[in-house]
């Protein structure tokens, strides 16, 4: 299940900017890997920080079924369609190079994915725009990351109606691919239309109760942060840094 | 009684407009008016809204001419569509009551109260918990308007707020009106629902093609239509059917 | 940036996020996930298009769960970048220019792509492009050149098609809504 998914745990506890610092702090790192054995060690650490949000089943799931049809590409397009030297495992002639970099690549797919899943599991969108709130994050960048998830629902119910309504007048919505594209106008325009004509009222009721302000707006129920857990985010960049500096080092050697 | 709005032949233009949105009009708005303006679609009543809370030109632009006079040190708008008027930030509908507070940067136990003090006025204490986007179109209204009120605003002005309520709903509405107005409240309400108006309105304004066609108390002003003579005419009670689905209203019972 | 353009910012971001509902409905093989970027480069500006963009990329992250396509939020800047000059030199007032407009836009986004599906993700994304470069490679080519072909041709039909949309979508605003984007003036 993608989404947040109530809980206790240490990681449900922890200010979002830490449990957010891990999961960029594993994807940083992923790209900065390139042997297998590193990139797993990280996926294994991935998974630790799934266990430590008590979410591992539920991100496990969907990071699997996500990461599936790419874990197929990778075999197919590293494994069967590699370089040489080659080697055979039954019936199948497979490229050496190629598995270490499918296994490389597609490690680093599952650690990314399950780090975020796992912050998406146990960080709640509310607590994250109180602590940017708390944070003294200028309010349009919460605003757009929080306030855009909420008109979606809204947003697609109308796409489905417009998609009905313009289909009882006549459109339809198959044949020849030009007819396909020119049936794009009738559907788009609407959807488009009617939501430029919101913005003026939209920007009024938030001007009205004072968004506009510039006003550090006061967070009601700020997430408690610790110097432990902010340590650990400065420790975080530090070892990303470090493992950069590797990568380019041992490249340039 | 000072005034808090003063209006004195206010000329005022949309962007891009051939002609002028509203013509010479002038008016006062003081504490405790409940005061309603009429006119077709177009005829400028939404305009002498946003004109009279000073919203525009600030937030929608154009140019004003004439001498505009706001006391006011906070202003509020309701408009009809409950759902352009949320933030989309706020999880439930204490914290959406409470935005406005904590714009303004409030502390926190100020920010609480205040949310506290609307929610009371509205009599929706009941719906603090919940999520915003479960709530019927009357309830969300209510929200709303808790939300405005939550800042304190001297003036309030709503436009057609009852547009998509059902009749319960819009009853309800209108009949906080006259409360608001007495704590001391200046509210200016644009709707076409003549006969709802008439029962809150102390005086009433009609707008015709930008320009005040009459103004006065508002048996004169809104029951002089046409409806209502034929009414009277027929030999109905009063108070009269000001409009044609007041009248069905009436006839069908 | 004003409340007026972060509202509009989240307009665009919506109709990125939400278009594909009707691409996929006529069965069409393209994304068409860049139309709120360009379209808020015309009506706006840059600085917004650009936060369309990214914040297009962090949300579909977000919904879809697939956070390793994050790095490609440089190609959402680039294309951002682009429809802002293409709609201050008016690129998008009729057809016979946005099209060649949107082919333009393809090479470049292509051009940024390409190099990150090819070092980072070893030309394995997911999606149709994949399958385009998987085919490719098996027919022989390199695997360099299989990604930038995948890259380049489902680019420039998707963002033609993007860019002649808006151009339709910009020709269609009533005279009193446009009146309200003075970039559109311009």
């Amino acid at each position: 299940m993608i989404g947040y998914v109530p809980g206790h745990s240490l990681l449900h506890r922890a200010h979002p900017y830490t449990t957010l610092a891990l999961a960029g702090a594993l994807l940083l790192g992923a790209f900065a890997l390139t042997r297998p054995l590193e990139v797993w060690l990280l996926v294994v650490a991935a998974a630790a920080f799934a266990v430590a949000g008590g979410v591992l089943r539920a991100s496990a799931r969907p990071a699997l079924l996500l990461s599936l049809p790419i874990w197929v590409l990778l075999f197919v397009l590293h494994g069967l369609l590699g370089a040489d030297p080659r080697m055979t495992v039954g019936p199948v002639s497979l490229s050496v190079p190629g598995i270490a970099r499918a296994l490389v690549l597609g490690g680093r797919l599952t650690a990314i994915v399950l780090g975020f899943l796992t912050a998406l599991a146990t960080a709640s969108p509310h607590r994250l725009v109180e602590a940017m709130t708390a944070g003294g994050v200028p309010f349009g960048r919460t605003f757009l990351l929080a306030s855009t998830l909420t008109v979606l629902p809204r947003m697609r119910e109308r796409t489905t109606q417009i998609l009905e309504a313009q289909q009882c007048r006549g459109l339809r919505l198959g044949g020849s691919p030009l007819a396909r594209l020119r049936a794009l106008v009738p559907l788009a325009l609407p959807l488009v239309l009617g939501a430029l004509a919101e913005v003026d009222e939209q920007v009024l009721a938030l001007d009205a109760r004072g968004a506009a302000g510039g006003v550090r707006r006061t967070a009601l129920d700020p997430p408690r942060d610790s110097a432990l857990q902010r340590a650990l985010r400065w420790t975080l960049l530090a070892l990303v840094v470090a493992a950069y500096a590797w990568k380019f080092w041992s490249m340039r050697g | 009684m000072t005034a808090l709005v003063t209006l004195e032949g206010v000329t005022f233009t949309y962007p891009g407009a051939d002609r002028p949105a509203l013509v010479d009009v002038s008016l006062e708005l003081a504490a405790g008016d409940v005061l309603v303006v009429t006119g077709e679609s177009g005829a400028g009543a939404s305009t002498l809204l946003l004109v009279a809370t000073g919203l525009a030109p600030r937030v929608v632009g154009g140019r004003l001419t004439g001498a505009r006079r706001i006391e006011a040190r906070r202003c509020g708008v309701v408009f009809a569509r409950p759902w352009t008027q949320l933030t989309g930030l706020c999880p439930t509908v204490r914290d959406e009551i409470a935005f406005g507070p904590a714009s303004q940067g409030l502390p926190r136990e100020a920010v609480l109260a205040a949310a506290e003090r609307a929610m009371e006025r509205l009599h929706i204490a009941h719906l603090a918990g919940r999520e915003p986007a479960q709530l019927s179109g009357g309830e969300l209204q209510r929200v709303v308007v808790a939300a405005v009120l939550a800042v304190e605003p001297e003036v309030l002005g709503l436009d057609d707020p009852a547009a998509e309520l059902d009749p319960e709903a819009a009853d309800a509405l209108y009949d906080l009106l006259p409360a608001i107005a007495a704590a001391g409240t200046a509210i200016v309400v644009a709707t076409p629902d003549l006969e709802r108006a008439a029962r809150v309105a102390t005086r009433a304004v009609a707008l015709e093609a930008g320009r005040i066609v009459a103004r006065g108390a508002p048996a004169d002003v809104l029951g002089g239509t046409e409806v209502a003579g034929i009414a009277r005419a027929a030999g109905c009670p009063p108070p009269f059917p000001l409009d044609v689905p007041a009248l069905l209203r009436r006839v069908s019972r | 940036m004003t409340l007026r353009d972060l509202v509009l910012v989240r307009l665009g971001v919506a109709i990125n996020l939400v278009i594909g509902q009707i691409v996929a409905a006529l069965l069409l093989p393209i994304f068409l996930d860049s139309v709120g970027t360009i379209l808020v480069a015309a009506l706006v500006g840059p600085r917004a298009a650009i936060a369309v963009g990214l914040v297009s990329q962090v949300l579909n992250a977000v919904i879809s769960g697939n956070f390793s396509w994050l790095p490609f939020a440089l190609v959402q800047v680039v294309i951002a970048l682009y429809a802002a000059a293409a709609a201050r030199l008016g690129l998008f007032r009729r057809f016979a220019t946005a099209v060649p407009a949107g082919i333009g836009m393809g090479l470049l986004a292509a051009a940024c792509s390409a190099p990150i599906a090819y070092f980072l993700f070893g030309g394995v994304t997911a999606g149709g492009v994949t399958v385009v470069t998987t085919v490719l490679r098996a027919l022989g080519a390199p695997l360099a050149v299989a990604v930038a072909s995948a890259s380049f041709a489902t680019d420039l039909l998707d963002k033609a098609i993007s860019c002649a949309l808006v151009s339709a979508l910009l020709g269609s605003l009533p005279r009193t809504l446009a009146a309200r984007f003075p970039a559109l003036a311009r």
